[in-house]
C-alpha cells in the first residue's frame, strides 16, 4: 500500500505524484530509487525533500520538471502529465511553467550575467527587448544588476546562485524547482540564497520544491518530505 | 621513470575513453596511409623499372648507343675483330600485345650465340634444348616469361598477335623462359625475346642496332671509345636507370610532398585529440600532482599514451595503406605510362623500407603532436591543475606567441622559397613552412573574425548567436586546432583545383596555337613521348592522293644522345610557320625564327631551357648527330606542355643534314577549303587500308591529350580528397570533444527550455562558424598555395609556367565544402548528446 502525503485543505494542488516509481538498471541489477509514491504540493507551497546521498532526491525533482521519466506511475504539473507529454512538449511545458536552480549554479560561461537570464525569455522567441528588460528587473531584485556585464567567473558562489535564481524566475514559473541550492555555498551565503528563494518564491505566491539534505534548510519549509528506502514519506 | 602504476593507468584511460584512442589511431592511420600508399606505389613503380632495366641491361657494365637510326651492324663485328670479346647486339623495339590486353610488349632482339655473358638468366637454359633451332629460322619466334604465359593462358606454338609500328603482324610463342626466382620471374613481364636478326625485320632495321652491349674492364673503355665511328657513344650501363629516375623524380615528390600534406593534416587531428585527453583529465593529473608525481612523469605518461596509439594507428595505417597502395599504383603507372616509359607494373606489395617509414612517420607524427598538450600537462602546478579551464587560459595566453612563430615560419618559408631559386625538395620544405605558419595564425584570426560574428550572430539569433560565437572562442585552443586542420585542407583544394585548372587552361590555349592540322596520322603509341614508331616510306604520297587533302607536314620525334644526356627531338616541316604565341622568347618575328631554322639553329622547349639553363637570347644546344657532336644556335624557346624532359625542334632539312634517319613518326594533313574532315577521314583510312596507323581528327587528338592530362592528375584529385577526409575527421573529433566537454551545459539549456530544435540550430551556427572561419581562411591562403604550385613549384619540378586562371567558383566551392563538412561533422556529436538522458547529462562533470 503506497503512502500517500497530505494536501493542505485550503489551497489547489499543483503537482500530483500518482503512485511513482523509478528504477535504474546498471547491469545486469536494477536499482529501485522511487517506489509507488505519491504526493501532492499546493499551490504557493514550500516543500523540502531530504534524504541520504543516494537515496533519489535529484531524481525526484528531475521527474518533478520532466528531465526524466518515471517507470511507473503519472507525474502531474498544474494538471498536465508530463510523462504522457512527446519530448518537446515536456521543454515547452518546463520553459513556460518551471523554473530549476542546480547545485553548482549551471550558468553558461560564455553569456554574460544579463544573458544567462535572458536566454530563457528568449527562447519562446518573443521581442529581445523584452527579454532584456525582464532580466534587468530581475537582476536588480536579487541586487546584481551593476554585475549584468559580467561574465559569471567573475562572480563569487552565492552571487552565482542568485543570477541562477533570476534566471529561474524570468519566465515567471508558478513552481520553482531547486535542487540543493545552498549545497555549494557556505553557511551565510546559503542563507542569504535561501532568504532570496524563499522572498521570491513563497512570499510571491510561488510553489518551491527543494532538494536539500540539511535539517537547517528543512527547517524553512511548509512541509518536509523523505526518501526512505525509495519510499516517500512526510517528515 | 614511469612507474608500472603509471602505465596502467595511461593504459587504462586510453582503453576507457575507446572513442578518443579510436580518433588518435584513426588519425595516424590516415596519416600513415597515405603516405605509404604513395611510397608504395612510388617504389613499385621505381623497382618494376629497375627490374626491367636489368632483364635486358644484364651484366653490361656499358653500352654502345647510336643515333635514332641506331648503329651500323657492322660495328659488332668490328668490336669483336678488335678483341672486344666481351659484346652482345641488341636490338630493341616496343610492340603493341593485341592479344594481352594490348599491354607494351619489349621486343628484345639478341644474338644467342653473343649472350651468354650478359643475360643468362633469360635463356634459362632454352638456348641449348632441342627445336630451339627455329629460334635462329622463324622470324616470328619468341621467347616469353613462364609467368605472363600462365597469366593469358598461353603455351608454345600458341601465336601472338601484335602491332608493330604500322604494321599488324604475328609472332609464334616458341618456349618459355622459367625462373624460379620471383624478382626474376617478375622482371620478364611484357618482356619478349627473339633473335636479332628477326628484331630487325620485325621493326624494319635491316642492318641496325639499337645498342652493343659490353663488359669492360679497367682501361678497355677508352680503347673501345676510340673504336667507335662519328655518331656512336660509349655510356656506362647504370645511365639509362639514372636518367629514368631522374625523369620521374619530380612527379614523384609531387605526390610524396601532396602525402605529407595529408599526414600533417593528421598531425592536428592527433594534437586535438591527446589536448582533449588532457584537458578532460586534468583533475585526474592534479590529483596524481598532489599525490607526488612529477611533471616530468606527467609528460611521459602523455607521451607513452600518444605513442602507444599511434602505434597502433600505424598498424591500421600499414593495412590501409597498402590496401590504397594497390589503387594509387594503377594510378601512378598509368601516368608513367602516359608521359615517361613503358611499365608493367600490377602490385604494389609492402616492403620493409616503406613500413618503416610509415611507422617512423606515424609515431614520429604521434609523438610531435602530443607534444605540446604533454608540456602544458607536466608544467601545470598540483593544485592549479584542479582547477578547470586551466589549459584554456593558459593557451589564450600563449596564443600571441603562437601567432608570432606562425608568421615567422611563414617568412621563413618565403625565405627558402626566394632563397633557393632551383631545389625542388627545398621549394616543398618552403611551401610546408608557409602553410604551418598560416595554421599557426589561425587560432587567432578565429578569434578576430569571432569578434565581429558575435554581434552579428545576435542581431540574427539573440543570446543563441552570441553563445555560438562565444563557443567558438571559448574552446580556441581545439576549435582553433580544428579550424586550422580545416582550412588546410580546403586550401589544399583551392590551390590544387586552381593550379589543375591554370594548367588545363594554358594546356588548351597551347593545343589551340600547336595542333594546326586538321588530321593527324600516326601509328598508335603505348606512351606519350617515347620514340615514336616509324611510318612506311610510301604513307606520305598515299596521303597527298587522296582528294580534298591540301597540305602535308611530317613530324619525325627521336631522342638524340647530348652532354646532357638523352634529348627528345622533334623533327619538324620547315614549310609551316608556328604561331606567334607558342613562343617565350625568340629572336624576331615567327618568320625570322623559321628562316633561322632552316639555316641550321634549333628552338627549345621551355622545360628544357629550364632544365638546361638556356638563356633566352644567344643560346646554344649541343647534340651528338651521326656526323659527330655539333652545337646548333638556339633560335627561341617555346611554350610546350607534350614533355616536361624538354624538346629540341629541328628543321626536317637541318636534321637529315646530320642524321641518316629518313623515317618519320607522323603526318599532319590540312585540307582543301570546303572539304569535310570526316569524309577525309574515311577516305584517308580507306587509303591507309592493311596498316594499322590511325587517323585522328584534331578535335579527337586534342580531347586525348586532355585524357591523358586529366589522367596525370587523378592521383593528386585523389590526395586531395584524402585530405578533406582526414580534416573532415579533425573536425569531427574537435566537435566530439567540445560536445563531451560542453554536455551539462547543453544539458542546463535544454532543462531552461532549448527545444530539440534550437539546439540543432545552435549546434550549427557554432559549427558554421567554425566551417564559415576555415573557409575564409583559406581563400588567401589556398590562393597562396596556388601561386606558389604554379609559379614556383611546377616551373622547378617541370619547367613550364602557366597563367594562373583563379576561377571565383573554386573559391565558392571550397567555402561551400569548408561549411559543409563542418556541419556535416557535427551530427553525430548531436545525435549522440540527444540520445543521452537530460538527467544523466545534467549529471557530466
Amino acid at each position: 500500500m503506497p503512502f500517500r502525503t497530505k494536501l493542505r485543505p485550503e489551497k489547489r494542488p499543483l503537482i500530483r505524484l500518482d503512485r511513482v516509481s523509478k528504477d535504474y538498471t546498471e547491469g545486469t541489477k536494477t536499482r529501485v530509487v522511487l517506489r509507488e509514491a505519491s504526493a501532492t504540493v499546493a499551490e504557493g507551497e514550500f516543500v523540502a525533500i531530504r534524504g541520504r546521498s543516494g537515496s533519489g532526491k535529484s531524481t525526484l525533482l528531475n521527474l518533478l520538471a520532466g528531465i526524466d521519466l518515471p517507470t511507473a506511475g503519472d507525474v502531474y504539473v498544474k494538471g498536465v502529465c508530463l510523462n504522457r507529454l512527446s519530448p518537446r512538449a515536456r521543454t515547452l511545458f518546463r520553459r513556460d511553467h518551471l523554473g530549476f536552480v542546480f547545485q553548482f549554479f549551471n550558468l553558461i560561461a560564455t553569456l554574460t550575467v544579463q544573458e544567462n537570464v535572458q536566454l530563457p525569455a528568449e527562447l519562446p522567441g518573443g521581442p529581445r527587448g523584452e527579454a532584456a528588460r525582464r532580466a534587468r528587473a530581475l537582476l536588480d531584485q536579487v541586487g546584481l544588476l551593476d554585475r549584468a556585464h559580467d561574465f559569471p567567473d567573475r562572480l563569487s558562489g552565492g552571487e552565482q546562485q542568485r543570477v541562477a535564481i533570476a534566471r529561474a524566475l524570468v519566465q515567471d514559473p508558478k513552481l520553482l524547482l531547486a535542487d540543493e541550492p545552498t549545497g555549494n555555498l557556505d553557511d551565510t551565503t546559503g542563507e542569504a540564497v535561501l532568504g532570496l528563494l524563499d522572498r521570491v518564491t513563497r512570499q510571491a505566491g510561488r510553489t518551491l520544491v527543494l532538494v536539500t539534505h540539511s535539517p537547517l534548510v528543512a527547517a524553512r519549509a511548509d512541509r518536509v518530505l523523505a526518501i526512505e528506502d525509495g519510499r516517500l514519506v512526510t517528515c | 621513470m614511469l612507474t608500472r602504476s603509471l602505465l596502467v593507468t595511461g593504459l587504462r584511460d586510453l582503453r576507457r575513453r575507446p572513442l578518443h584512442t579510436g580518433l588518435m589511431i584513426l588519425g595516424v592511420a590516415l596519416g600513415v596511409a597515405v603516405v605509404v600508399a604513395i611510397d608504395l606505389a612510388n617504389g613499385s613503380a621505381r623497382q618494376a623499372f629497375a627490374r626491367s632495366t636489368e632483364a635486358v641491361v644484364g651484366r653490361a657494365t656499358h653500352q654502345v648507343l647510336g643515333g635514332p637510326s641506331g648503329l651500323p651492324e657492322e660495328l659488332f663485328g668490328r668490336l669483336r675483330v678488335e678483341g672486344v670479346r666481351k659484346s652482345a647486339p641488341v636490338f630493341e623495339g616496343v610492340a603493341i600485345a593485341l592479344d594481352l590486353d594490348r599491354q607494351p610488349l619489349h621486343v628484345l632482339g639478341v644474338d644467342p650465340l653473343a649472350e651468354g655473358p650478359f643475360r643468362e638468366h633469360l635463356g634459362g637454359g632454352t638456348f641449348g634444348t632441342p627445336g630451339f633451332g627455329r629460334f635462329y629460322t622463324d622470324a616470328q619466334s619468341v621467347l616469353i616469361g613462364a609467368g605472363m604465359a600462365r597469366r593469358y593462358g598461353l603455351a608454345p606454338g600458341d601465336a601472338l598477335r601484335v602491332q608493330v609500328q604500322d604494321r599488324l603482324s604475328s609472332l609464334t610463342v616458341l618456349g618459355l623462359i622459367e625462373s624460379a626466382d620471383v624478382e626474376e620471374q617478375r622482371s620478364l613481364d611484357g618482356l619478349a625475346l627473339m633473335d636479332v636478326g628477326a628484331a630487325q625485320r620485325l621493326f624494319r632495321g635491316e642492318g641496325r642496332l639499337t645498342r652493343i652491349d659490353l663488359i669492360l674492364d679497367g682501361d678497355e673503355a677508352a680503347r673501345v671509345e676510340r673504336l667507335l665511328p662519328p655518331g656512336a657513344r660509349l655510356a656506362p650501363a647504370s645511365e639509362q636507370a639514372g636518367s629514368v629516375a631522374q625523369l620521374t623524380a619530380a612527379f614523384s615528390l609531387n605526390l610524396t610532398a601532396l602525402s605529407l600534406l595529408a599526414l600533417l593534416v593528421g598531425v592536428f587531428l592527433i594534437y586535438n585529440t591527446v589536448m582533449f585527453g588532457v584537458v578532460q583529465r586534468r583533475v585526474v593529473f592534479g590529483t596524481l600532482r598532489l599525490l607526488g608525481v612529477t611533471g616530468g612523469q606527467v609528460f611521459a605518461l602523455i607521451l607513452v599514451e600518444a605513442a602507444a596509439a599511434a602505434a597502433a594507428g600505424v598498424l591500421l595505417g600499414l593495412g590501409l595503406g597498402w590496401a590504397l597502395g594497390q589503387g594509387a599504383v594503377r594510378l601512378v603507372t598509368r601516368t608513367i605510362n602516359d608521359l615517361y616509359f613503358v611499365l608493367s607494373v600490377r602490385e604494389a606489395p609492402l616492403t620493409a623500407a616503406a613500413a618503416l617509414k610509415g611507422a617512423a612517420l606515424g609515431i614520429g607524427a604521434g609523438l610531435l603532436a602530443a607534444l605540446a598538450p604533454a608540456l602544458e600537462a607536466s608544467r601545470v602546478e598540483p593544485i592549479v591543475a584542479l582547477r578547470p579551464s586551466t589549459f584554456e587560459g593558459k593557451t589564450r595566453r600563449l596564443l600571441p606567441w603562437v601567432s608570432l612563430s606562425g608568421l615567422l615560419l611563414a617568412l621563413l618559408g618565403t625565405c627558402v622559397l626566394l632563397g633557393l631559386p632551383r631545389s625542388l625538395v627545398m621549394s616543398f620544405a618552403g611551401l610546408f613552412l608557409i602553410v604551418l605558419g598560416l595554421a599557426f595564425v589561425t587560432p587567432v584570426a578565429t578569434l578576430v573574425l569571432m569578434v565581429g560574428a558575435g554581434p552579428l550572430a545576435a542581431v540574427i539569433a539573440g543570446t543563441l548567436g552570441r553563445l555560438a560565437a562565444r563557443t567558438v572562442t571559448r574552446a580556441v585552443s581545439r576549435t582553433g586546432v580544428a579550424i586550422a586542420a580545416l582550412m588546410i585542407a580546403v586550401s589544399v583544394t583551392i590551390g590544387v583545383s586552381l593550379m589543375i585548372e591554370s594548367f588545363r587552361s594554358t594546356v588548351e590555349n597551347w593545343l589551340d596555337l600547336s595542333l594546326r592540322a586538321d588530321l593527324i596520322v600516326a601509328a598508335p603509341t603505348v606512351g606519350g613521348t617515347r620514340a615514336a614508331p616509324a611510318l612506311s616510306p610510301d604513307v606520305p604520297a598515299r596521303l597527298a592522293a587522296v582528294p580534298g587533302v591540301a597540305g602535308l607536314e611530317t613530324f619525325r620525334s627521336v631522342k638524340v644522345a647530348s652532354p646532357q644526356g638523352e634529348v627528345q627531338l622533334a623533327v619538324t616541316d620547315p614549310r609551316r610557320e608556328r604561331s606567334a604565341g607558342l613562343y617565350r622568347f625568340a629572336e624576331g618575328s615567327p618568320a625570322e625564327t623559321w628562316r633561322r631554322m632552316r639555316e641550321g639553329a634549333v628552338v627549345v622547349s621551355e622545360p628544357f631551357a629550364y632544365r638546361h639553363e638556356v638563356p633566352a637570347h644567344g643560346g646554344s644546344v649541343t647534340l651528338l648527330t651521326d656526323r659527330g657532336p655539333h652545337t646548333f644556335p638556339v633560335a627561341g624557346i617555346f611554350y610546350d606542355y607534350a614533355t616536361e624532359r624538354g624538346l629540341v625542334l629541328v628543321a626536317r632539312e637541318v636534321y637529315e643534314r646530320y642524321w641518316d634517319d629518313r623515317a618519320i613518326s607522323s603526318v599532319g594533313v590540312y585540307l582543301a577549303p570546303g572539304s569535310n574532315v570526316d569524309e577525309v577521314a574515311d577516305a584517308l583510312r580507306k587509303a591507309l587500308a592493311g596498316s594499322a596507323l590511325r587517323v585522328t581528327s584534331n578535335r579527337s587528338l586534342r580531347a586525348q591529350a586532355l585524357g591523358v592530362f586529366d589522367r596525370t592528375f587523378a592521383v593528386t584529385q585523389a590526395l586531395r580528397l584524402l585530405a578533406v577526409v582526414v580534416a573532415f575527421i579533425g573536425v569531427w573529433s574537435a566537435l566530439m570533444a567540445l560536445q563531451v566537454e560542453r554536455t551539462r551545459e547543453l544539458a542546463t539549456l535544454q532543462a531552461l527550455g532549448l527545444t530539440g530544435c534550437q539546439l540543432w540550430g545552435l549546434t550549427f551556427l557554432e559549427t558554421g562558424f567554425m566551417g564559415m572561419t576555415a573557409g575564409l581562411l583559406s581563400l588567401p591562403t589556398g590562393f597562396l598555395l596556388a601561386s606558389i604550385l604554379v609559379n614556383v613549384i611546377n616551373v622547378r619540378s617541370f619547367g613550364w609556367t602557366m597563367r594562373l586562371h583563379a576561377d571565383p567558383l573554386v573559391f565558392a566551392q571550397a567555402f561551400a565544402l569548408s561549411v559543409a563538412a563542418a556541419l556535416l561533422a557535427s551530427v553525430y556529436p548531436l545525435l549522440r548528446l540527444q540520445r543521452m538522458p537530460l538527467a544523466t547529462a545534467l549529471r557530466q562533470e
